[in-house]
């Protein structure tokens, strides 16, 4: 296979790739062992940003968690947020109302278009295309006004609560996603017209770090880089949350399983996100946006000081939490990385007995190893991007 | 090996040679190399104004006659997830507060707020909110632990004003430290 290894023998070294280098997306730590440029071995050294975070789950109220999920893959928080109230909502066994999921499947799709659009501009900034991350970031811009609008906070959003979501989805909401979607289209054909007439770019990423759709499934791989390779498996799809099966929208799936497929399917998901965003919009129904529990959820403000019962619901949620049923539950939902799992064990008090987040990047990251092989250093760096780990998610 | 092409071709190598590739990419980059910049120019000439929803620096508020509405209930340091907020309560009837329990002492420790607001939802009286100062930056730790009697100064920002906008500013230098004095009556959308 390598054109030259009889001829050449060089002594194999061992080289420290990060943890802080500036491709490796935050602190991954890659040792490679190499033999002349080629990568003999290559072994990622995880948890430099280990916090713990299942374990501080473990201390607090159900609800006081979510501002927590923020911050595991915090570029797009709102799919962390989702996918920990939705396994909260699975164990108490509750139904949210209609309104609250269109919204809910706005928000998410939207994170997911802020996290895909990350992906592209940091990807295209590690191999040398640096305009494509000024322009990303723009448009990611737009998306977190959004959030900004909707919920207080541009990364850190703690937007959805068990029940529900925490403030409503207002009209300027509404009018600046739809300025949004005529924007994104436009731009999202120059960053094509960029980067597939960039002859290094493309061939930087075609053929480089394939991986087959068999070996994908065997590693556990998931999102655009499982459907790169050819196997079309989207939760969205394939067990609808929420209510994504009554969305007309399309899975790309990749055939080459290299890290140009990754970025086609990266490129089809922010636009199949658009359209599902412009359904959920249009069938956007009135009415509340959060379940009518008053412990789970508790009474509006101004209603809260005059009101001896909802005072006491008041104080009894803030102070106590509610509790939450005997049991466990995995729940998982399609992240922007892959699939982002929350596993619950309950003991049937306020607080999660044991809690566990089945993280994207994690899983994926232990993939570097096989895409990797036998390619050249250069090559690692395309590869790393083009599984976009994130390491608040990855070190938990 | 690995899918690339290989062998020669001359319009290939003349294509390589001349760059024409980089030709339609270039001529986007070009084209917004002389269209109208959108960078914000923070701090000297422009600051953004966050929407009403934004969760920033802490304040306590008052109520129309200047009395506190704080009654130290400690609900907001029992919701907070990062037990950053200290509440100490005292009796007080000599009408400081709307009642006759007031805080003595009320400080947040910003290192570990995580502007989550659930001190905000927590607290009965809305007495302490999240508002839209989002300039924390310091060079001391002394001063990221802010007490009852900072947070209580009135906000420079109106509650009815619905934000989301750049407003002309100015930085201001003196011997305390630097400020940016934003000039809400000239304000402009971001260009997007
Ligand atoms: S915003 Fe959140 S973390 Fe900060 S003080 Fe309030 S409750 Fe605590
Ligand atoms: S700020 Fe509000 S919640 Fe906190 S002690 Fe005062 S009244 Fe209670």
């Amino acid at each position: 296979m390598n054109e030259r290894d009889d001829i050449i023998a060089t002594q194999g070294i061992t080289i420290h790739m990060g943890p802080q280098h500036p491709s490796t997306h935050g602190v991954l730590h890659l040792v490679l062992d190499l033999q002349g440029e080629k990568i003999v071995r290559a072994e990622p050294d995880i948890g430099y940003l280990h916090r713990g975070t299942e374990k501080i789950a473990e201390n607090l109220l159900y609800h006081q968690f979510v501002p927590y999920t923020d911050r595991l893959d915090y570029m797009c928080a709102m799919s962390n947020n989702l996918a920990y109230v939705q396994a909260v909502e699975k164990l108490l066994g509750i139904e949210i109302t209609e309104r609250a999921k269109h919204i809910r499947v706005i928000a998410a799709e939207l994170s997911r278009i802020a996290g895909h659009l990350m992906a592209i501009g940091a990807w295209a900034l590690d191999l040398g295309a640096m305009s494509i991350l000024l322009y990303a970031v723009r448009e990611r811009e737009i998306v977190l006004d959004i959030f900004e609008m909707l919920c207080g906070a541009r990364m850190t959003l703690s937007y959805l609560r068990v029940g529900g979501v925490r403030y409503d989805f207002t009209d300027g909401c509404k009018e600046a996603c739809e300025k949004m979607l005529e924007i994104l289209p436009g731009r999202i054909s120059e960053y094509e017209r960029i980067l597939l007439g960039n002859r290094v770019w493309v061939d930087r990423n075609r053929g480089v770090g394939v991986i087959s759709a068999e070996e994908a499934i065997n590693l556990g791989l998931s999102g655009p880089a499982l459907r790169a390779s050819g196997v079309k498996w989207d939760i969205r799809k394939d067990e609808p949350y929420l209510i994504y099966d009554r969305f007309d929208f399309d899975v790309p799936v990749g055939t080459n399983g290299d890290c140009f497929d990754r970025y086609v399917i990266r490129i089809e998901e922010i636009k199949q996100s658009m359209r599902i965003i412009r359904q959920a919009l249009r069938d956007l129904p009135e009415g509340p946006f959060n379940v009518d529990m008053p412990e789970l959820v508790p009474p509006p403000k101004p209603d809260v000081y005059n009101n001896m019962e909802n005072l006491i619901h008041h104080f009894k949620y803030v102070s106590h939490g509610f509790k939450v049923p005997k049991g466990e539950v995995y729940s998982s939902i399609e992240a922007p990385k892959g699939e982002l799992g929350v596993y619950i064990v309950s003991d049937g008090s306020e607080k999660p007995y044991r809690l566990k987040l089945r993280v994207p990047s994690f899983h994926n990251l232990q993939t570097v190893r096989h895409m990797s092989k036998g390619m050249y250093l250069a090559d690692v760096v395309a590869i790393i991007s083009s599984l976009d780990p994130v390491f608040g998610e990855c070190d938990k | 090996m690995n899918g690339r092409t290989k062998g020669f071709n001359l319009l290939e190598l003349i294509k390589k040679v001349v760059f024409t590739d980089f030709v339609k990419g270039l001529s986007i980059t070009l084209g917004y190399n002389v269209s109208r910049s959108i960078t914000q120019r923070y701090p000297d000439e422009e600051k953004w104004i966050p929407y009403r929803r934004w969760r920033g620096l802490h304040y306590l508020n008052r109520d129309a006659e200047g009395r506190e509405l704080c009654v130290a209930c400690e609900l907001c340091s029992k919701a907070c997830p990062t037990q950053c907020i200290t509440v100490v309560p005292m009796e007080d009837d000599s009408g400081r507060g709307i009642a006759d329990r007031v805080a003595k002492v009320w400080k947040v420790d910003l290192v570990r707020c995580l502007y989550c607001g659930y001190c905000e939802d927590a607290c009965p009286t809305r007495a302490v909110r999240l508002g839209r100062e989002y300039e924390t930056a310091c060079t001391d730790l002394a001063s990221t632990v802010r007490r009852r009697e900072e947070l209580l100064v009135p906000q420079a920002l109106a509650e009815n004003i619905e934000g989301g906008v750049l407003v002309k500013s100015r930085l201001v230098r003196t011997p305390e430290g630097i400020k940016v004095e934003p000039d809400l009556r000239r304000h402009k959308k971001r260009s997007l």
